[in-house]
């Protein structure tokens, strides 16, 4: 019974791991390809790369595929990717826009008699 | 002396405070314009809804009838885990934000992700 536990959450670990990387590997191509049109394409084929392997049931072959497809992910990885201006790293990140021409600050307000 | 001085100072308060006054209508009323004009993520909550579901609609594996607010994307729309990867993707590219991978997967219909948009902190108005 402890098998089939184990079998089950090592199954649930291996589905998280190729999500993942899945999500990355699908946000570096769209690093690598220029444009909108020129991703859609490899979009395509990463899917199919993906698609393949779909139906093996083997658990030390999905491991050491999985292992294959993260050290692929790793080699091309992109020098420079593109981060989301307002996220962490992004060229917006904490940059806060000047107050509108009109508004400042009154330091005295009520008391320039004094 | 000083109560002229007062008494003019007082008037010149209200004038100098009119034309402020007016200054920031002027402010309120140019943003509030701007915020009609750009498509603002932030902003409604029924706009954002519209915006995933007409995204989530145009999914190529998705049937579009089925999509509604609180449709499943696994369950209902029969989305591999694959294919969900890939809507949000779709969603961080729509919306400009940065999902992350944990957040990524609690995602399971429009309402949440119309949700997490709006909770997302984001400055887009700049």
């Amino acid at each position: 019974m402890s098998g089939a536990a184990s079998y089950l959450a090592r199954r649930a670990a291996q589905k998280e791991r190729v999500r993942i990387l899945y999500r990355r590997a699908l946000k570096d191509t769209l690093n690598w390809a220029v444009h909108r049109h020129l991703f859609y394409p490899d979009a395509d084929a990463l899917r199919e790369r993906f698609d393949a392997n779909k139906n093996v049931e083997d658990i030390e072959t999905i491991d050491r595929m999985i292992a294959d497809g993260e050290s692929q992910y790793n080699k091309w990885r992109h020098p420079d990717p593109y981060i989301v201006p307002w996220a962490p790293g992004g060229s917006k990140f904490t940059r806060n826009p000047e107050p509108p021409a009109g508004i400042e600050i009154v330091y005295n307000y009520g008391r320039e008699d004094h | 002396m000083q109560s002229l001085r007062d008494s003019v100072l007082t008037r010149l308060r209200v004038t100098v405070c009119r034309r402020q006054f007016a200054l920031m209508q002027d402010v309120y009323a140019t943003s509030s314009v701007q915020r009609l004009l750009c498509t603002l993520a932030g902003s409604n909550h029924d706009q954002v809804m519209a915006r995933v579901i007409g995204l989530v609609k145009k999914f190529d594996k998705i049937d579009a009838a089925k999509v509604t607010e609180s449709a499943d994307f696994s369950k209902d729309l029969s989305l591999d885990s694959l294919d969900r990867v890939e809507l949000v993707m779709a969603f961080e590219q729509e919306f400009s934000i940065e999902i992350p991978d944990e957040e990524a997967d609690k995602l399971k219909c429009c309402a949440d992700v119309a949700n997490y948009i709006q909770s997302a902190p984001k400055s887009e108005d700049s």
